[in-house]
């Protein structure tokens, strides 16, 4: 156990953390070329957008300086404020933290807040400066804001060029050197810590897992602490990072635990798995079902595809079990499904992924927060979908999720970014300074202000220089209304939407006006409303169509005035029946699009 | 019934609106044009024809020698105007009949024999309505499209309302007895007032057909490239073609078909044919077929047509049973007198292949927008100029 070393890197998205990991591999003769680039992003999507969801982990022998081989676990983190609780399980397995930081960017809002989490884990951190090799490298700031906003000695940071691999043996060294080996008795009843796992479709879920004390090899029996569920152990293993079977893993180790546990939401990140011999054994503290916190519904274009999208889904899950869904159903959009998600960024990903890789075309409705609705009669209910709001009426009030946001931008954006925060109802309660050149904004933001949009609206005010990172912290009252849109008398309940009084109307204005750009003109007039209740606020007709003919010379080209026809058909089967009126998908994505 | 098609791909200039197949500053090939019509007819030679169509571009700018050798050539391959004793599906039952090149088209004892030329107003000469009469054309549709002198500049007509008014009068003088004009609605400035002026000129010279187009902006046309701002809209065009063919039945023109309006057994037959499913070929580039239930077309391009004349086929296309039947459906339903025959349908394509636009037809007639006669089904005239509305309804297939 002794030379073991459990590590993770910690770092605001885009500083390195990928390309550094395939340097250690490489290093370490885990890979051989720099082919596999970015080992630990399998998945293309996280690739393209640069950021880590899966967190996986890899064994890597290493002969130190001292002469004596090691064993280095580097367990890596979900890169993404949406995953703060999966970071902190990743953390939870380790005794130690490399924390990287951009040399051309400096620390950022995810930096910080990784960092605290680090150290509110009790891991040693190894302060490190990544893309040193870069012409604007400022490594002194760097090392300035990392003693200034996290009280880091600043000149102990390694410099590192993850690119060249310059500094990384000395890192792998510093690791070996600075991270304390794993405590552990390995006599003492088995305890585990499950801060992965994937599905394998032979060998149903594989949790990754940490053991703090025991040991584990095939035969044994497990329990899932939460669930008290017992299972038979098929196979034990590392991560090399393909699954290398062993004979056990005892404490202290990192490895993956085979048990023909076939149902997927059996296994939930944070959870304990304990001997069944010693069931008292206390789990491991923290754990709790990641609650999801934007939904939204999602439909096939055909109703026919409803049978292939459960399917999708279900497979889905198994890659991602942080995604909770249940059925659900619109009287505009037919059976489709709720989709609990951990933030928006990781509802874009979701829905990005489920049309990609399972070729599914898709409504996706307004993302929602949940809210708590108080009802006259004394009552609550949690509801994350505005068609299920109860009638104005019966409120007596209203409760939204508000979180901590935190944002660090150089001094000359605060302006634009403060604006932007304060149109979407956001409080500022500290402005702070890491460094001469930047500030650090809090505020207590409402989420559903920060899923529409406004990370990338951020972005753009600050010419891609802001960063941020928030956590929940707690519901608050707020005046709201639910504001429903009516099409040719028939109200469509995927448009329906949750705002603040003051602002519906100017909302349902613009919503109604661009629905009469969206739907063509039928056979009939369409009138579009938006009512709060039962009083209208908002209204614009659609005239009846008056011209679609083919009253041209056209000779004897029948065939191309045919496959015209057969065109229109085919383009009204894609769209959506209200009532009698056919609507098109992106009627449904103009909700995503109202502030714009 | 089958018809014959010869398109002359040659104008002046391009129309702003059109996207015909049809070249500009290309009539130096006419001579070698009409050679290669004849090699192309030569390959289907043994066919007979009941009715002719020389269409364009601008077949007027043949000239009264080439008309003379592409009909007389014509002729020789093909027996053109003569009705065979014809089984109930419309098909010839002896293709292989003597021929007897004697028969000129305008003296067939069958009132369905029709041979037409389209002329443009500035290049309807004497010399050549006169070769056309003689070549047994009996039929004349002239491209007026308007006669406000502003509106045909605004599209880049190159001829005047005078000229137009001629063209007819010389088409009478030549002799023609049966003559169709053709008129635009939509053209920019066009005004109720203007297009009223329009036809009731044209009616005072004794016309028997007209045909009524909708401006269409088709893509890559300079029309749709630049729209001039004075364009009337949707709206406004359904408003003036609404009122147009008012004034049309009530000066006695039946209005058989979405765009044409005809006195009472001036029908073009030739056009008929088409929206009776029926058979014709089609000679040149870009000319469309429909032969033994097959469509094909010759390639839209006159060089290599000019070569290989016999080797330009594409875009050949066979439909099942089901989709011919929705086809014959939509193309039948534009006949606005006519209207299609269910029990014609059926008899032809069998019961599965049409249960589904049977049921379809029922429904859109319980609904109103088609008007029902024992087994014959119409387009309610309310829903002629939103008939594409229709149309596609019975093209789609679950």
């Amino acid at each position: 156990m002794e030379n073991i070393r459990n590590f993770c890197i910690i770092a605001h998205i885009d500083h390195g953390k990928s390309t550094l990991a395939d340097r250690m591999l490489e290093l370490t003769g885990v890979l051989h070329t720099t082919e596999n680039a970015q080992v630990l992003d399998s998945m293309d999507l996280e690739r393209e957008r640069g950021i880590t969801i899966k967190a996986k982990s890899v064994r890597m022998p290493f002969k130190s300086q001292d002469g004596k081989d090691y064993i280095l676990n580097l367990i890596d983190t979900p890169g993404h404020v949406d995953f703060n609780y999966e970071v902190s399980r990743s953390l939870k397995a380790c005794e130690g933290a490399i924390l990287l930081v951009d040399a051309s960017q400096g620390v950022e809002a995810q930096t910080i807040a990784n960092a605290y989490l680090a150290i509110d884990a009790g891991l040693e951190i190894i302060p490190v400066i990544n893309k040193i090799d870069l012409p604007n490298a400022m490594i002194d700031e760097c090392r300035q804001q990392l003693q200034d906003s996290l009280g880091i000695p600043g000149n102990t940071a390694l410099l590192v060029s993850a690119k060249d691999g310059k500094g990384v043996n000395d890192l792998l060294e510093a690791v070996v050197t600075l991270v304390p080996p794993p405590k552990g008795d390995v006599n003492e009843p088995l305890k585990c810590l499950i801060f992965d796992s994937f599905y394998d479709t032979y060998r149903g879920v594989i949790p990754h897992i940490r053991v703090f004390s025991g040991s584990l090899k095939h035969g044994d029996k497990i329990m899932i602490k939460s669930t008290g569920q017992v299972h038979e152990v098929d196979e034990v293993g590392y991560f090399t990072p393909a699954l290398t079977p062993t004979e056990k893993i005892q404490a202290g180790e990192v490895g993956y635990v085979g048990a023909i546990i076939k149902k997927v939401g059996s296994i939930h990140v944070g959870d304990t798995i304990v001997s069944p011999d010693f069931p008292a054994t206390p789990a491991i503290p923290g754990f709790r079902h990641s609650q999801p916190m934007v939904f939204c519904g999602i439909y096939p274009i055909s109703t026919n595809d409803y049978v292939k999208l459960t399917a999708a889904l279900e497979k889905f899950q198994l890659n991602d079990s942080s995604i909770v869904y249940e059925k659900e159903s619109s009287a505009a959009l037919g059976w489709g499904y709720r989709l609990g998600f951990m933030g928006m960024l990781h509802m874009e990903i979701t829905l990005e992924r489920l049309k990609r890789e399972y070729g599914q075309e898709l409504i996706a409705t307004m993302p929602s927060v949940i809210y708590k609705v108080y009802t006259t009669d004394g009552q609550f209910s949690l509801i994350d979908n505005p068609s299920k709001f109860p009638d104005p009426s019966r409120i007596d009030r209203i409760e939204e999720p508000v979180v901590k946001l935190q944002v660090i931008v150089p001094n000359e954006f605060v302006g634009p970014v403060m604006e932007l925060s304060d149109a979407k109802r956001a409080k500022l309660v500290a402005m702070d300074h890491p460094d001469r050149k930047r500030a650090l904004l809090t505020y207590d933001f409402p989420l559903a202000e920060m899923i529409t949009g406004y990370y990338d609206k951020l972005k753009s005010v600050s010419r891609g220089y802001a960063s941020m990172d928030y956590e929940f912290t707690g519901y608050q009252a707020g005046d709201f209304v639910k504001v429903d849109i009516l099409v040719k008398e028939n109200q469509v309940d995927a448009l329906s939407f949750i705002s603040v009084r003051q602002s519906a109307q100017p909302k349902a204005k613009g919503l109604i006006h661009k629905l009469r750009k969206l739907i063509p003109r039928q056979m009939f007039e369409i009138p579009l409303q938006a009512a709060i209740g039962a009083k209208v606020i908002a209204r614009e007709d659609i005239v009846a169509l008056r011209k679609d003919v083919l009253a041209k010379c056209y000779g004897g080209d029948i065939s191309r005035k045919r496959k015209l026809l057969e065109k229109q058909a085919e383009g009204k089967k894609k769209m959506k029946m209200v009532g009698a009126v056919v609507v098109p998908q992106e009627a449904f994505l103009l909700l995503l699009k109202m502030e714009e | 019934m089958r018809g014959l098609y010869v398109h002359i791909p040659f104008c002046v200039k391009k129309c702003a609106y059109c996207d015909f197949y049809s070249l500009p500053d290309r009539q130096s090939a006419m001579q070698s044009y009409v050679q290669a019509l004849l090699i192309e007819a030569e390959k289907y030679q043994g066919l007979d024809f009941e009715t002719l169509y020389f269409g364009g571009g601008t077949p007027s700018l043949l000239g009264a020698e080439n008309l003379r050798v592409l009909s007389d050539g014509l002729r020789k391959l093909f027996r053109v105007g003569v009705t065979l004793s014809l089984d109930t599906n419309g098909t010839n039952v002896s293709g292989n009949l003597q021929r007897d090149s004697s028969l000129d088209f305008h003296r067939s004892q069958n009132d369905k024999t029709e041979a037409t030329i389209e002329v443009n107003p500035e290049s309807a000469a004497p010399d050549f309505l006169k070769a056309a009469l003689e070549c047994g054309f009996n039929r004349i549709s002239i491209g007026v499209q308007s006669l406000n002198d502003a509106e045909l500049k605004a599209v880049g007509r190159i001829h005047t309302a005078t000229q137009a008014i001629d063209a007819v009068k010389q088409a009478q003088a030549a002799g023609f007895q049966n003559i169709s004009c053709d008129l635009i609605i939509g053209l920019p400035g066009q005004t109720w007032r203007s297009l009223k002026s329009s036809i009731s000129k044209l009616l005072a010279l004794k016309i028997q057909h007209i045909s009524v187009y909708c401006l269409s902006l088709e893509n890559e046309t300079p029309l749709a490239d630049d729209p001039p701002e004075n364009l009337p809209s949707d709206d406004k065009q359904v408003e003036l073609f609404e009122k147009a063919a008012a004034l049309l039945k009530s000066l006695g023109f039946g209005h058989y078909e979405i765009s044409n309006f005809a006195l009472p057994d001036y029908e073009c037959q030739h056009n008929l044919n088409y929206w009776r499913e029926g058979e014709y070929l089609g000679l040149g580039p870009a000319a469309a077929s429909h032969l033994e239930t097959i469509r094909f077309k010759n390639k839209p391009d006159l060089d290599v047509y000019l070569k290989r004349p016999t080797a330009q086929t594409t875009e050949v296309e066979q439909l099942d049973r089901e989709d011919k039947a929705r086809e014959e459906t939509i193309l039948r339903l534009r006949l606005l007198q006519e209207g299609i025959n269910l029990s014609q349908l059926r008899q032809k394509y069998g019961m599965l292949p049409t249960q589904e636009i049977v049921d379809n037809l029922a429904a859109m007639a319980a609904s109103g927008e088609l008007t029902r006669e024992g087994v014959t089904y119409r387009l309610h005239p309310a829903y002629i100029m939103t008939s594409n509305q229709i149309f596609a309804r019975i093209m789609a297939r679950d």
